[in-house]
């Protein structure tokens, strides 16, 4: 089994991949001098994955909501024990989460690396579901559920994904409600489990101070092969046409907060590394700081620091998604929509580009300072089927051309729904 | 290995602070300066680092200033207000690529510095006074930064529990001032607020990073020769060793989740010898996943979500914060409080202790491997009178026995219970 050797001349970083014999796909970012590792492995399941069809299998399965999130929490324990606890004799850190589309297991440490990968290893091929302890997570899982409920923020994003999706399991949220977690079993556990935890579905990356050998003989040692094949994920038909162009909830808050998302056809396959670095310095050039967008925004008192933009896109997704607090977030996406419809009849301008082109370099340049952010953008984009240096490249060879291309398949305003979060209504002033 | 930092005065209770990494793609350059909370000062002190960071002469415009930022590279310019024991603390910075990186390896370093510089010693002036405009806009902005936190109730509980705690302490004034006093302040009261920082605060510069930082010394040291540093202000925190009652309040809000939040004094603070031993007595109490809040208060009787406690030795005060539900607020308080006997009592093992310190000595070690981490670590030593780097402290923590942490956890005492109670049905 050889180490590949990926090197970026332009950054002089480099780092190696390769496919381990049990299907698992390795990476190792060495940062020499660095004090710290960090690792992560992930497996392609994510609270999206609620129909799939097992391997070699006719009928659909479909399983509660919000169940790879709380499979992600019983991973922690299996029959020896709990993985903190484990975790406590190396002194790692570590900490897990479940996103879209993906369960990832993390620790950062700066001793007994060798130690906290085994443990990491383990805790991701030793499912221990019993009744009691299963029983005994629905009340912390009901708790974070209840914590997510108070978030402002949180809610208007889901919010947003609910007024834009009509099928696709992008809108439920990731950690279930009260009555779906009430549904989990450990039978529907270990069914996913043993779906969707196999080796030829899984990520290992690691950055830091650490030798590619030594991660490898680790991986060797712990990970067992799996020919089990993975489920083919079963997805509704997803009409291009948002399902409705606002929604509104109250909630005992201060500041009203919106998110306003474009929806964008999608095809099978994942958006590439072109398309995210011309999607990328777009976004800039229309409403970044330096933008004439933000300018008036701010002078008509409808933004703060708080503004941001993003390209949410995966697996039968994608959309651009401004948000922010703002006192009037009506009055906010009214005049983004007019600037949007600006930048379609003029296009994008030789000065932005070159400007927006430099900012998103940089900040991507920047971003490998840190392990955690180059192992789970690594992680990321083995998952799209995309390259972290190859990405970087094409940040650097985008052209206006290409850029304005680009623009004309995304941000139609006919397509866009207005998530916002208002105080209550009675609310005169804290 | 994290490099050495090495300080220097530039002038008065002026430093200059540098630890030169090539490890780091980008540099980061911060300036501090340190005034005490007053309540008739603090709103004016919180205004001044967002109006200096809107525009300066040379860039006398917000979207030209950030033009030139990006056309760097997308190099940022961040403000903030802090609170470090009484004192407030107000950062503007910059944080910029490395020269090697830039396409056509254009001088990002030098430029940048001297970004910071005019940011801070020659912002744009109209009639000996800042532009209305954009004070108002800035005064708008702060206000709703103020209202945001209201949205988060976890931080609200917090700095609600802080301001009971400590209401006859300054400690207990917002970092951020308060709406009322914002709203009124004008420009003329910037611009005095302005002259009297650069005259009388307590400064911290910090370059960390890959960046040329003798020139940077230099265009600081330049900027600084013109000022005429005097009264220069008494860094002093208030201490209360220990609650001789503890107050409680308990205020309702339509919330699905109640947020619980104890204030505790710690007796000792800042540079005292047990100061040690009670951050490692805390860590063991409620700061790892293997500490008694987690173990107990979360994965035993599944009361909250999250519980942890979190020490601030520049004050003096431990606060435990948990997410619960209404009917299991009570009997979370119950089992806080008997976790902290618990330590106190020495009902805790070798292995516990160890494990608490190894994962102490992890987050210790850690911290050079980021440049923000770095910069907050050393910047709240600014009061010990000297730096000293990750490394002693990871030492001096491996030193502390069973004993120290018995005897720091004993003069922990209880100051404040207050919570945000949520809608859900009261216990039966």
């Amino acid at each position: 089994m050889i180490l590949k050797e990926v090197k970026s001349t332009r950054i002089g970083d480099k780092y190696f991949c390769v496919e381990h014999k049990s299907g698992l796909r390795v990476f190792v970012y060495t940062k020499p001098g660095f004090s710290s590792t960090y690792a992560i492995i992930g497996t392609k399941y994510g609270s999206i994955n609620t129909s799939f069809k097992s391997c070699g299998q006719n009928e659909v399965t479909k399983v509660p909501d919000g169940i790879a999130h709380y499979l992600e929490h019983k991973l922690f324990e299996s029959e020896d024990g709990d993985a903190f606890a484990k975790y406590a004799k190396t002194g790692a850190c570590a900490n897990a989460y479940t996103s879209f589309d993906m369960t990832c297991y993390l620790f950062s440490c700066t001793e007994k690396f060798e130690e906290s990968l085994k443990i990491l290893l383990d805790l991701v091929q030793s499912p221990y579901f019993t009744e009691a302890n299963v029983e005994k997570e629905r009340g912390i899982i009901g708790q974070e559920i209840k914590m997510y409920d108070d978030d402002p923020s949180w809610r208007v994003m889901f919010n947003l994904l609910r007024a834009m999706y009509h099928n696709h399991p992008i809108k439920v949220d990731i950690a279930g409600t009260i009555e779906s977690i009430a549904q989990i079993t450990p039978d529907n556990l270990y069914k996913c489990y043993n779906d969707f935890y196999n080796p030829n579905n899984m990520v290992l990356c690691v950055a830091g101070n650490v030798k590619p050998d030594d991660v490898m003989r680790i991986v060797d040692e712990s990970m067992k092969s799996n020919d089990n094949k993975v489920p083919e994920g079963i997805f509704p038909e997803e009409p291009y046409n948002v399902v409705t162009d606002r929604i509104e909830q109250h909630f005992e808050i201060a500041m009203p907060t919106f998110q306003l998302g474009f929806k964008e056809k999608v095809g099978k396959t994942r958006a590439t590394d072109e398309q995210i670095a011309q999607t990328d310095i777009i976004l800039h050039a229309l409403a970044s700081k330096s933008s004439k967008l933000y300018k008036k925004l701010m002078d008509e008192n409808l933004i703060n620091d708080s503004f941001g933009y993003e390209y949410f896109e995966g697996l039968g997704y994608a959309a651009v998604i401004f948000s922010g607090e703002s006192s009037n977030p009506d009055k906010a996406a009214k005049i983004i929509k007019q600037a949007i419809e600006e930048l379609h009849t003029n296009g994008v301008s030789q000065e932005d580009f070159e400007r927006a082109k430099k900012l998103v370099y940089g900040r991507n340049v920047a971003m490998l300072n840190s392990s955690e952010n180059i192992s789970n953008a690594m992680m990321n984009l083995a998952f799209a089927g995309r390259e972290l240096f190859h990405a970087i490249e094409c940040i650097a060879n985008t052209t206006l051309e290409q850029v304005n291309d680009r623009l004309k398949q995304q941000l139609d305003n006919n397509n866009s729904s207005l998530s916002v979060v208002l105080p209550m209504p009675d609310k005169k002033g804290i | 290995m994290e490099k050495k930092l090495f300080r220097c005065e530039i002038c008065k209770e002026v430093n200059f602070d540098v630890i030169k990494d090539e490890r780091f793609k980008t540099g980061r350059i911060s300036v501090t300066m340190f005034l005490p909370l007053n309540k008739l000062t603090a709103s004016v002190y919180a205004l001044l680092p967002f109006v200096l960071t809107h525009s300066c002469r040379k860039y006398p415009d917000f979207t030209s200033l950030h033009q030139q930022l990006a056309t760097l590279y997308g190099a940022s310019l961040f403000s903030d207000v802090n609170k470090i024991g009484d004192m407030q603390a107000l950062t503007v910075g910059v944080s910029f690529l490395d020269d090697k990186f830039a396409l056509e390896k254009e001088n990002l370093s030098s430029q940048l510095t001297q970004l910071l510089c005019d940011i801070l010693f020659d912002p744009l002036l109209e009639n000996g006074t800042f532009k209305e405009e954009n004070v108002n806009q800035e005064k708008r902005q702060l206000i709703e930064l103020i209202d945001s936190e209201y949205n988060d109730k976890r931080i609200l509980a917090k700095i609600r529990c802080e301001q009971l705690m400590c209401k006859d302490e300054k400690f207990g004034i917002s970092r951020l001032g308060d709406k009322n006093t914002v709203s009124k302040v004008t420009p003329d009261n910037i611009f005095e607020a302005w002259k009297n920082v650069l005259k009388t605060a307590r400064i911290e510069i910090m370059a960390l990073g890959d960046l040329d930082e003798k020139s940077a010394l230099n265009v600081f040291k330049s900027a600084f020769a013109k000022i005429k540093r005097e009264n220069i202000v008494d860094c002093k925190t208030q201490i209360i060793k220990e609650a001789n009652e503890v107050k409680e309040q308990y205020d309702s809000m339509d919330i699905a989740q109640s947020k619980l939040v104890m204030g505790f004094r710690t007796h000792a603070a800042l540079t005292d010898p047990e100061v040690m031993a009670a951050r490692v007595a805390i860590a063991l109490f409620g700061a790892t996943p293997q500490s008694k809040l987690f173990l107990n208060v979360r994965e035993k009787l599944s009361l909250c979500y999250y519980c942890s406690a979190k020490y601030d030795r520049n004050k003096g005060i431990m606060m435990v914060q948990s997410g619960v539900e209404k009917k299991n607020l009570e009997k979370a308080k119950a089992e806080i409080l008997n976790q902290l006997e618990e330590i106190k009592k020495g009902n805790f093992t070798e292995a516990e202790l160890d494990d608490t310190k190894r994962s102490l000595a992890n987050s210790y070690r850690t911290i050079g491997d980021f440049l923000s981490g770095l910069e907050n670590f050393y910047i709240s030593q600014s009061f010990d009178g000297k730096f000293l780097p990750p490394e002693e402290f990871v030492k001096n923590m491996y030193n502390t026995s069973r004993e120290d942490v018995i005897n720091a956890a004993a003069k922990i005492t209880l100051d404040t219970v207050y919570a945000l109670v949520g809608n859900e049905e009261d216990a039966q």
